[in-house]
């Protein structure tokens, strides 16, 4: 038996594929397919390139790099909120408080900076101040024994409640994000005469181009922490221990696992990511909006996203790159839907639907894989 | 609901010896009303393949968990190689040498076969803390080979095995450690002839080996007799036996549950019978 190690149908049980082995030389279009699909996340690959060509076949303007930086903002946010979610969601929990943290926190970003802390230390302690909320969420599901969707949910109103509280329901500018307008003269050619007129010119701060303002300052994030955090799942202990625990917590427990200090520290990073996705947005919109309809939405489309990329929510199995395409394919039906003019009214039901199809796709996706041999 | 005269009478006490490597003193556990372990004395001796008998909810598996570090005891005490015994967590208890298979399958269906094998004991890439799953896997295999299990893929989730290959991985998890006390919470749970002889056979070499001291659950007398050195038999959150297995016989440890029964029957009718007087 242990010779036919390299075909791929060996070890699985009786419900092996009754197609023809693969031979090992012949890679065909069809094996190639089929290995994508055997990804976790191959199916959500698979539908999001089909909805790109669709959009790209039937308006002019998806397939654009206008259209790829007005994507961005959308997309990027809730790949790194779905990144901090997947953590949690392989263990089986969920953590709703995330859309507290994302209004929360620049509120907190605030505060620090008009009280005289400078821009980076007052982004970092809001994002600390965030961790120490996870903690208590932590705290909550691993010691206290309340269901993670009650605590959470209890936290969500809580920091929404306390963002209104802190910031009297009334908007402001954002620290560091203010546009300066400085002006310059260029150069016209009009009907064959050089004019030259004064122009206004915006900038922002550094500060504010590396925290969210940057065109591609998000998705720069955004790559950066689904890369680590696919590292972290895949090849370190601490993702192998969160695996473990959505699967087997007690076995988990009984190897000698510290599930307690795993189940913290995966909430920690949860919301220390929404502290910090709240505050890249407040710069990249320059105000701080404290209105919680955005955060509940967005909350809701990130934890869609992360199941959509293939993460179950009854734990044990997840990707943080799938969570990352599940945004990103979310992003696309949204802004594909804007361009093609459906009605505004419409959107949100097509999403609806959207959502339900892949859902249903990757059932089926899960199910084929079974009969193949995944390698983790 | 007076005591039963049984139990006042000495039970078979422990014959310490200087190569103990274990020893229980008098070790009780409560859960709330639930009386698990009343108290126990066990010993074991270096090289020694202990087996415990008893009725489901006699405290077996109690013992084993508080063995292990999972649980701790309400009072009494354990020495381990004559010093004093008290593992703060499961990972104190093999940090000291002990080992433990557990009867729930303490396997993750969803991490691979050699992730199980080594979990709490993963090899890194130090000093990155990157997990070596090549060497892991290399070990894994070279492990299985060596105690004579065949898994033909070790890159599969556990999921995806046999009850009997699970089991087999999940002894297999023990002996590849450096543990020199080894806890089988019934090793032979859910498997078939085939595969329970497996598993008895790596016993019989681990003991052969004479490195490991070993105390396994087992339900079967003719398994305790054929590979245990001694046994013990928990009753009521006591040991009510502790023989030689060469001295006892599968009539003996029948006789004793049948006895065990016929006490119990006469209990429930006496209730019975007070009940209905009053």
């Amino acid at each position: 038996m242990a010779s036919t190690a390299s075909t791929p149908a060996a070890g699985g049980p009786s419900s092996a594929p009754p197609r023809n082995e693969p031979g090992g030389l012949r890679i065909g279009w069809r094996e190639v397919l089929s290995r994508v699909l055997a990804l976790r996340e191959g199916s959500i690959i698979a539908v999001t390139i089909i909805v790109a060509i669709y959009f790209s076949a039937n308006t002019s303007t998806f397939f654009t790099g206008e259209n790829f930086k007005t994507l961005l903002p959308y997309f990027a946010p809730l790949a790194i909120l779905g990144a901090g979610e997947v953590f949690v969601m392989i263990l089986g929990e969920i953590d709703l408080s995330i859309g507290g943290m994302y209004m929360f926190a620049p509120i907190v970003f605030y505060k620090l900076e008009t009280a005289g802390l400078g821009l980076v230390p007052s982004l970092v302690l809001s994002v600390l101040v965030c961790s120490v909320v996870g903690a208590v969420n932590g705290a909550f599901v691993a010691i206290v024994g309340v269901s993670s969707f009650v605590a959470t949910l209890g936290m969500l109103f809580t920091f929404e409640g306390l963002s209104l509280i802190l910031s009297h329901g009334t908007p402001v500018a954002t620290p560091g994000a203010q546009i300066h307008q400085t002006t310059v003269l260029v150069h016209h050619v009009v009907n064959g005469h050089n004019i030259v007129l004064p122009e206004k010119v915006n900038h922002v701060s550094t500060f504010a181009n590396i925290f969210g303002a940057g065109t591609y300052s998000e998705l720069i994030w955004a790559a950066a922490i689904v890369l680590i955090l696919q590292v972290v799942l895949t090849f370190t202990r601490w993702g192998l221990y969160t695996v473990a625990i959505g699967s087997n917590k007690l076995g988990a427990a009984e190897a000698g696992v510290r599930v307690k200090l795993v189940v913290i520290r995966n909430f920690v990073m949860c919301a220390s990511l929404a502290g910090l996705v709240g505050v890249l947005e407040a710069i990249r919109s320059q105000t701080i909006q404290p209105d919680p309809s955005g955060p509940n939405e967005l909350l809701l489309i990130a934890i869609a996203g992360a199941v959509i990329g293939g993460t179950l929510l009854a734990g044990g199995s997840g990707t943080v790159v799938g969570a990352f395409i599940g945004a990103l394919f979310l992003g696309i039906l949204d802004d594909g839907l804007i361009l093609q003019g459906v009605d505004a009214n419409y959107k949100l039901f097509y999403t609806g639907l959207a959502i339900i199809v892949a859902m249903t796709a990757n059932v089926y996706v899960a199910r084929a894989r079974r009969g193949h041999s995944g390698s983790g | 609901m007076a005591d039963a005269p049984a139990t006042d009478t000495p039970v078979v006490g422990p014959v310490s010896a200087p190569d103990d490597v274990l020893r229980v003193e008098h070790i009780s556990k409560r859960f709330g009303p639930v009386t698990a372990l009343r108290d126990i004395n066990l010993h074991l001796k270096k090289g020694e393949v202990l087996g415990l008998l008893g009725d489901n909810g006699a405290g077996k598996s109690t013992l084993i968990k508080i063995l292990c570090g999972f649980q701790k005891q309400d009072s009494g005490e354990m020495f381990l190689h004559g010093k004093p015994y008290a593992p703060k967590s499961v990972d104190d208890a093999r940090a000291q040498g002990i080992e433990t298979v557990y009867q729930d399958l303490a396997l993750i269906d969803e991490l691979s076969v050699y992730h199980n094998l080594f979990l709490r004991k993963e090899r890194v890439h130090r000093p990155l803390p990157l997990l070596a799953n090549a060497q892991m896997k290399r070990e894994a295999r070279a492990a299985l080979d060596e105690i004579g299990i065949n898994i033909p893929r070790i890159d599969v989730a556990v999921a995806r095995l046999s009850g009997g290959q699970r089991q087999a991985i999940a002894v297999a998890r023990t002996v590849n450690s450096d543990a020199d006390i080894i806890l089988l919470d019934e090793p032979l749970a859910a498997m078939g002839a085939k595969e329970g002889a497996q598993i008895l056979d790596l016993v019989a070499r681990l003991k052969a080996e004479g490195k490991v001291s070993i105390i396994m659950i087992l339900h079967n007398y003719v398994h305790v007799l054929q590979a245990c050195d001694r046994v013990s038999m928990i009753q009521d959150g006591t040991i009510a036996l502790d023989k030689p297995t060469a001295e006892t016989s599968v009539d003996e440890l029948t006789e004793i549950v049948v006895n065990e029964y016929r006490r119990a029957r006469e209990e429930t009718r006496a209730e019975q019978a007070a009940g209905e007087a009053s």
